[in-house]
């Protein structure tokens, strides 16, 4: 069995379009869906497109009801409201709804299962509060955990990040450098949430717990949002306007290991996600000292150590270290641009969209003033390395 | 005549046909973990197939256990996503590692308060909140006199 992909560098992202991220839109979700879709379509040189993928999760544990068009957006419910019959529309049931989707995505156009495919992700951020729920009955597998008061993704990464802690010692000063680093990114991108508005380190290290040792600001702020990429064949978009960013390689994963709910214990996220990376180098054929820009994923802080060790960017339990001296400062010459998207702590809670935007920007050379030199493949992680997976960009497939 | 708002209430287990046997034996301030009948091995939370053998008629029986264990990390929560636990803020979570099986792993409330001094490795045994007269919920506190 090869882990090897067969399609790569056969697919590629055609083109593009993003809302502006807000804490509460005017719009409708699925009209913003809409409209982002068509921004994209357009972006790509195209009319229409024939199949659409998504992972259309609303990732909250709060009493919110989870109604198409309105808290989410499925890939079926795009295509009718922009008129089109697709020959393939499918969503991704997994962790790591980026590059779940982005699988589906390339296996669709490889496939010629459709030719011209839309991702989207639409993200929302309902009335109330976000992860609250008044539920009165644990039952099922909730029993095990919710009548003890352990419930929801804060508690969840509180636990893992204690363990780090104490076996590491990773200081709170380390973590405020995450912060600064994504804040410092995101106040430079015009749609973020977050633009204009950087972080201290003494804002951050101010904050009070509310998992201790987690704090607001190590968590992704809610939001209403859309992206949308366009995929198609290389040899389709030699015909098309934007300088194409090539699919090279996937890596995923799930433990097996049975646990009750939300309990991610750090062996379990470390263990599956060093499998998850060395898939990912098999299926891409390189290895973390070809990437230029790994971006790595930050919904909860603590990810970015976990993902930093998992690719093999530093070593095990030193990635406190490493960033307490500076070495994911993205304007510093010779770090690791790990947060140059922002990311989530830096955009709003877009799931994986910020560091899949960011291989696409900087590889295709549309990142405007933000435009980094040099940069021919790109890593996009989403979710926990042990529970999610990531994809390897490039601009540059005949290189090897 | 009105008084204050009622505080919301902690939610409750909801036994069914699996897992009724673990809260008969909560109710009785006992800690009883699923085991295969086929090979022995503990499972929490118990499911359709056993980890270990791969079973898929694992017969689950509830075994009484220790109670006994070591945590492997903890976290205090000052705000909790369950109104029915604001009345307990702040209070402390473990994830133990029972003694009787390497990674078998409950979470649980630790019931010693906010400020007790916890490490990797505690020793903790199983104690119980009596949550209404009929339903206790496991939790843990940390074992007096133990090096950790």
């Amino acid at each position: 069995m090869s882990g090897t992909m067969a399609a790569r560098n056969k697919v590629v992202i055609a083109g593009y379009a993003h809302s502006q991220v807000e804490r509460h839109s005017d719009q409708q979700l699925g009209s913003m869906a809409v409209d982002t879709a068509r921004r994209a379509i357009a972006d790509a040189g195209l009319d229409a497109v024939d199949g659409f993928v998504t992972g259309a999760l609303f990732p909250t544990s709060g009493s919110h009801a989870a109604e198409d068009g309105i808290s989410l957006v499925t890939a079926n419910w795009l295509a009718e409201h922009l008129g089109i019959n697709p020959r393939y529309a499918a969503g991704f049931q997994g962790f790591g709804q980026i590059p779940g989707s982005v699988t589906m995505a390339v296996n669709a156009v490889a496939s010629g299962a459709a030719d011209y495919v839309l991702l989207h992700r639409a993200l929302h951020n309902p009335k109330g509060k976000y992860h609250e729920n008044t539920m009165r009955d644990a039952r099922g597998s909730q029993q095990w955990t919710v009548p003890q008061g352990y419930f929801g993704p804060l508690a969840m990464i509180a636990l893992p990040y204690q363990e780090y802690i104490q076996r590491y010692g990773a200081t709170r000063e380390a973590m405020a450098q995450v912060l600064v680093e994504a804040r410092k990114n995101g106040a430079r991108l015009p749609w973020s949430h977050w633009y204009g508005q950087p972080l201290t380190a003494e804002e951050y290290l101010a904050a009070p717990f509310i998992s201790d040792p987690i704090c607001r600001y190590d968590c992704d702020i809610p939001v209403d949002g859309v992206a949308a990429f366009v995929f198609t064949t290389a040899e389709r978009a030699k015909d098309l306007p934007n300088q194409p960013v090539y699919v090279s390689g996937f890596g995923m994963g799930a433990p097996v290991t049975r646990r009750t709910p939300v309990h991610w214990p750090l062996d379990d996220i470390m263990g599956v996600g060093e499998e998850t990376a060395r898939r990912l180098w098999e299926s891409s054929g390189i290895g973390p000292g070809d990437v230029d820009l790994p971006q790595v994923y930050d919904g909860f802080s603590p990810f970015v150590y976990f993902w930093l060790e998992c690719l093999g960017l530093c070593p095990k339990g030193e990635a406190h270290r490493f960033v307490l001296d500076g070495q994911i400062d993205s304007d510093r010459p010779g770090a690791i641009p790990a947060l140059s998207s922002g990311g989530a702590l830096g955009n709003g809670r877009m799931h994986g969209v910020p560091q899949m935007l960011e291989c696409y920007l900087q590889l295709s050379g549309r990142a405007g003033e933000r435009q980094r030199q040099g940069v021919n493949v790109g890593v996009a992680c989403h979710s926990s390395p042990h529970f999610g997976g990531a994809v390897v960009y490039t601009n540059t497939p005949t290189r090897r | 005549m009105t008084g204050p708002p009622a505080e919301p209430l902690r939610p409750l287990p909801v036994p069914d046909e699996l897992s009724a046997p673990y809260w008969d034996a909560a109710a009785r301030h006992r800690l009883a973990v699923a085991r295969c009948s086929r090979c022995g091995t503990f499972a929490h939370p118990p499911d359709v197939v056993c980890q270990a053998c791969g079973t898929s008629d694992p017969e689950f029986r509830f075994t009484e256990v220790s109670g006994r264990g070591r945590v492997r990390s903890w976290t205090v929560m000052h705000q909790s996503f369950l109104p029915g636990f604001r009345a307990d803020l702040p209070y402390v979570l473990v994830d133990v590692e029972l003694v009787e099986q390497a990674d078998l792993r409950l979470i649980g409330r630790l019931l010693d308060g906010p400020d007790a001094p916890l490490g990797l490795g505690s020793e903790v045994h199983v104690a119980f909140e009596d949550v209404t007269p009929e339903v206790s919920v496991p939790a843990f506190v940390l074992t007096a006199g133990a090096d950790s």
